[in-house]
């Protein structure tokens, strides 16, 4: 059997096993290589995107986080435009696989890698749960899953992915803000915004190569943000009755 | 004006490093800072016997207690057989697998060298004697392992220090730790309480003031890189700024750090306050260590403003702190119970 169909076959198993348990926990060390023709991003148009959340919830549903933490989340703003009246910006925040992640490096035992389709992931039977990688990513995309015990983060739905089918936040997303796709192929959804768009990554500086890119971010939300913090930010122990 | 931008909807993050984190640093900080006193007496035959003796003994406590914060701190500790199965070399804290455990091997052999004269005069027919006696044998001192093995720790403790300080300083994200200032930092507060313990340990007067040299030696220093980090932040270094605002988050607990870190240097001279100043070098550095992993991890790598930490009472808080603490007093009665009193009787 020829490794492409073979790899075919191994994500249509994955991806039967995740939509068989609902979760793609069982499946999380059988993850694959992935297929180094494809290299997966998003792009996230914010001028679509409303804050609802939606992409937060499906996720949580897709990926059986535990209460009170999140993959993906949307961070919202009140910021001042150019006349000085406020207005709303929305800023879905999510695991960048960045092309040099930092979080790879510092793992201990080599349980975060990179597929050669670009997706980082977490190999969590092999997880020790030391939380350098927490530490080393700049976006504060990854955390210990309290149910785990293990470093746990975004995947793309990698299990969906492998299946052919798009990732929860995407499918989900009420204004279509959220476009996964292939950044190898020219003629993808990502590929055409990508060229006919500015589309910022987050924090530049810090030399991750996101592969997650925004249309219509206000650069001063692409860096650390600096204002008023949120009265509310949500917690386990405050969601937890 | 420039109005503000509002943070609408914020999530706050867990620290991943919890207090047992700091423990550990806290202890293996103590241990190797307490271990390199010991050098210059029983590798060179210089400096007092008694301050030599009392820094092995805190080097043993807190070298013997460290590992164990330090496996309590993963959140998988059961699959700690990963860092030896499949280490990753990029990684710090995957050296620091190897470099820990030679540390503290070396430093209970060496210890063992170095005491061997005292276990054989604490031979007794009693429990601990009876221990004392097999640990001493003829109680014939052996120089020339003591040195060999002394080397060898040595550079474990060197190692030691290099890769927990490098193991922070190497994280960019976080701008707190992102500095050649921070393992420098770690090393003057662990040679301050290391010597800082070790003057509780003994009585004798020409010992608490050769080590109470040290523990001034180790907080003046411990307060410059303080001041030179608030100085880089007031010419715009990112780790500086980052501490700035931390002082400014948490004004007292850092007033209270320098208070720590400069009171040593006050009681200095003063013979009686010897053991006040070792307890306060010793508090110092646990406060130094606090402030640096859960105020590091206070501060939101995107969002604006602070997360909130309280210490929780159970065992990934407040009692894994007193359970650590526990462990090295047990560890001390020990190694009280099998060692006579004082080093001359040795």
């Amino acid at each position: 059997m020829n490794p492409s169909r073979r790899d075919f076959l191994k994500g249509i198993a994955v991806g039967a096993a995740g939509a068989a348990v609902g979760a793609p926990a069982a499946a999380r060390s059988a993850q694959g290589e992935g297929d180094a023709k494809h290299r997966w991003g998003m792009v996230v148009d914010l001028r679509r995107c409303i804050g609802c959340q939606a992409c937060t919830v499906a996720c949580g549903t897709e990926n059986h986080t535990p209460l009170g933490q999140y993959r993906t989340v949307v961070h919202q703003f009140e910021i001042p435009g150019a006349d000085g009246s406020p207005r709303r910006a929305s800023l879905p925040r999510l695991c960048n696989h960045c092309a040099e992640p930092p979080c790879i490096p510092v793992c201990p035992v080599g349980a975060t890698f990179q597929r050669a389709d670009g997706i980082v992931l977490v190999d969590n039977t092999r997880c020790v749960g030391c939380g350098y990688c927490v530490q080393a990513c700049p976006y504060d995309a990854r955390f210990v899953n309290a149910e785990l015990g293990t470093a746990d983060k975004c995947t793309f739905c990698v299990h969906r992915v492998d299946a052919g089918l798009l990732p929860a936040c995407v499918e989900t997303c009420v204004g279509s803000a959220r476009i996964f796709g292939d950044l190898n192929n020219p003629d993808s959804s990502v590929s055409q915004l990508l060229r006919e768009h500015e589309a910022l990554p987050l924090k530049p500086a810090a030399g991750t190569a996101p592969q997650v890119r925004y249309i219509g971010l206000d650069g001063r939300l692409q860096d650390k943000v600096t204002g008023e913090p949120s009265p509310i930010a949500a917690k386990l122990a405050e969601v937890t009755p | 004006m420039n109005a503000p931008i509002l943070e609408l909807t914020g999530f706050a993050q867990d620290p991943a490093w919890l207090p047992w984190a700091v423990q550990y640093f806290f202890l293996v900080g103590i241990s190797l800072g307490a271990f390199l006193l010991t050098l210059p007496h029983f590798l060179a035959g210089r400096g007092s016997v008694e301050a030599a003796r009392a820094a092995l003994i805190a080097a043993l406590i807190t070298g013997i207690a460290a590992p164990i914060a330090l496996l309590a701190d993963l959140h998988q500790p059961l699959r700690f057989w990963r860092f030896y199965l499949s280490p990753n070399g990029s990684s710090w804290m995957a050296w620091g697998a190897f470099f820990l455990p030679a540390y503290v091997g070396g430093l209970v052999a060496y210890g063992w060298l170095a005491l061997r004269p005292a276990f054989a005069a604490r031979a007794g027919t009693d429990l601990p004697g009876r221990i004392a006696g097999l640990l001493g044998g003829d109680g014939a001192p052996w120089p020339q392992r003591l040195k060999a093995v002394g080397v060898f720790t040595a550079v474990g403790a060197l190692l030691v220090a290099l890769y927990t300080g490098a193991e922070l300083a190497v994280v960019a994200a976080r701008p707190l730790w992102h500095t050649p200032l921070l393992p420098l930092g770690l090393l003057a507060t662990a040679i301050a309480a290391g010597a800082g313990l070790a003057t509780l340990l003994t009585g004798d007067p020409a010992a608490r003031r050769l080590l109470g040299r040290a523990v001034a030696t180790g907080s003046a220093a411990a307060l410059l890189v303080f001041i030179a980090g608030l100085l880089a932040g007031f010419a715009g270094a990112a780790s500086g700024e980052a501490q700035l605002a931390l002082v400014a988050h948490r004004p007292l607990a850092s007033l209270l750090l320098v208070l720590l870190l400069a009171a040593p240097l006050l009681l200095i001279g003063r013979r009686q306050a010897a053991p006040l100043a070792g307890l306060l070098a010793v508090v110092a550095a646990w406060a130094w260590r606090w402030e640096l992993f859960m105020g590091g991890q206070r501060l939101p790598k995107s969002g604006a403003g602070f997360y909130d930490y309280a210490v929780p009472f159970g065992t990934e808080g407040l009692l894994g702190v007193l359970g650590s603490a526990g462990l090295m007093v047990l560890i001390a009665l020990a190694l009280h119970a099998v060692l006579p009193a004082r080093a001359g009787r040795a």
